[in-house]
């Protein structure tokens, strides 16, 4: 078997070779959480986790095909569960006749045309020491972020600044944390990704984040 | 060009639900497959199929079909899902390997059904960059990718150190990119 001496890791650019290792799920713990999180921020680094996506994709040919479980019922149970009618609608509809009870259900297609399941999300960001948590909810009738954070201020002179990720890779901000409880008026979608990052007081003085990205974590059905 | 996977999941992106069905009956036996493959248990696995399948719902808008066939962007979708469950379980159980059962082998089962022209090109690139690497390296490669091995079970599993495997891992993948890109 040759051996491959010619070839030096060290030579060879690191973030392709990092991008690679994320792709392949050759990374664990503080190593994975870092490419994650450059994967997030770093438009340069997504494109190349990509590239490597599609190189080894024809691999996927090796995978083979078996008999499923048929899941589709539950699938459809948990995508497409009846919102829930909240008490006070119910009790004024029975109250004041069906009159009024139709506006209401009229009123609520009308206000969430693409939101048949219960509009929450929500997600919790915590950084790699455990002592920093974000935990965050989003009302999507009011779309309204609502952030309660726990654990170290930022340091003097600096500030939490908050992001929002979509899967084109370009971060962009939702603002800074005011202390324990920020409120935030944005439009966002489940599998988003929210990440925090520690700036310069003010906030990034870029477009994107300057600072290091402390924890992320993508937005979930609540 | 469209297959009737990416056309599926083109539809599911504007909140299809009978293109949801469709993309169901057309890739839960190669998602089932896969996740058999990285994740050996059949609870498991069908807890992280139901979970992909609610990904794929709201990821979907996200597709883009310049970039690669459906079936590919569902096969990636999957994998990370697996890898994300793969990773909290070693952290559950540190230090203890993961159990491997089946001997990797690249002729064991060849292309699906949906083996198109592209497909079969690229295969061939893929087998021919493989076969040009090392056996043992090839087997580590695929071995992280088809079974979601970390460098700590690839390296327990070829019985050499950590570091070594990583050496291993890197050199490899710069040998493949070049081939691959050739």
């Amino acid at each position: 078997m040759s051996d491959d001496s010619t070839l030096s890791p060290d030579d060879h650019d690191p973030d392709d070779l990092l991008a690679a290792e994320y792709v392949l799920g050759l990374l664990d713990g503080a190593e994975w959480r870092a490419a994650r999180d450059r994967a997030l921020v770093d438009a340069g680094f997504a494109a190349r986790v990509q590239t490597w996506e599609a190189r080894l994709a024809a691999l996927n040919a090796e995978f083979p095909e078996m008999s499923p479980p048929d899941l589709l019922a539950k699938i459809e149970a948990r995508l497409f569960a009846q919102p829930k009618r909240r008490r006070f609608g119910w009790g004024w509809g029975l109250a004041t006749g069906s009159v009024l009870a139709l506006a209401l259900v009229a009123a609520f297609v009308v206000l969430t045309p693409q939101a048949p399941r219960v509009p929450g999300l929500q997600a919790e960001l915590v950084d790699e020491s455990g002592a920093l948590v974000l935990s965050v909810s989003y009302d999507r009738s009011a779309t309204r972020l609502s952030i309660a954070t726990t654990g170290p201020e930022p340091g003097a002179g600096q500030d939490y600044e908050l992001w929002v990720i979509d899967d084109s890779g370009v971060p962009r901000s939702l603002g800074l944390l005011a202390g324990a409880a920020t409120e935030i008026i944005t439009d966002l979608e489940p599998g988003q990704v929210l990440a925090v990052s520690l700036e310069p007081a003010g906030g990034s003085p870029e477009p994107v984040p300057t600072g290091p990205v402390l924890a992320a974590a993508a937005l979930t059905e609540a | 060009m469209q297959d009737e996977i990416s056309a599926a999941l083109l539809r599911v992106a504007r909140k299809d639900r009978a293109a949801l069905r469709q993309l169901y009956a057309l890739c839960a036996p190669k998602l089932t497959g896969l996740l058999m493959r990285m994740l050996k248990e059949k609870t498991e696995v069908e807890d992280a199929l139901q979970d992909v399948f609610i990904r794929v719902w709201d990821r979907a808008p996200a597709y883009d079909p310049e970039k690669g066939t459906g079936l590919n962007w569902l096969c990636a979708v999957a994998r990370n899902h697996a890898l994300d469950r793969l990773r909290s379980q070693r952290s559950r159980r540190q230090a203890q390997s993961v159990p491997v059962e089946d001997a990797l082998d690249l002729a064991a089962s060849g292309p699906g059904p949906e083996g198109q022209l592209m497909l079969r090109a690229q295969m061939e690139s893929v087998v021919r960059c493989f076969g040009e690497l090392p056996q043992d390296r090839a087997e580590a490669v695929k071995g992280a990718y088809l079974m979601g091995l970390s460098y700590q079970d690839l390296a327990q599993r070829h019985d050499v150190p950590l570091n070594t495997m990583r050496t291993w891992l890197r050199r490899a993948l710069i040998s493949l990119k070049e081939c691959l890109d050739r």
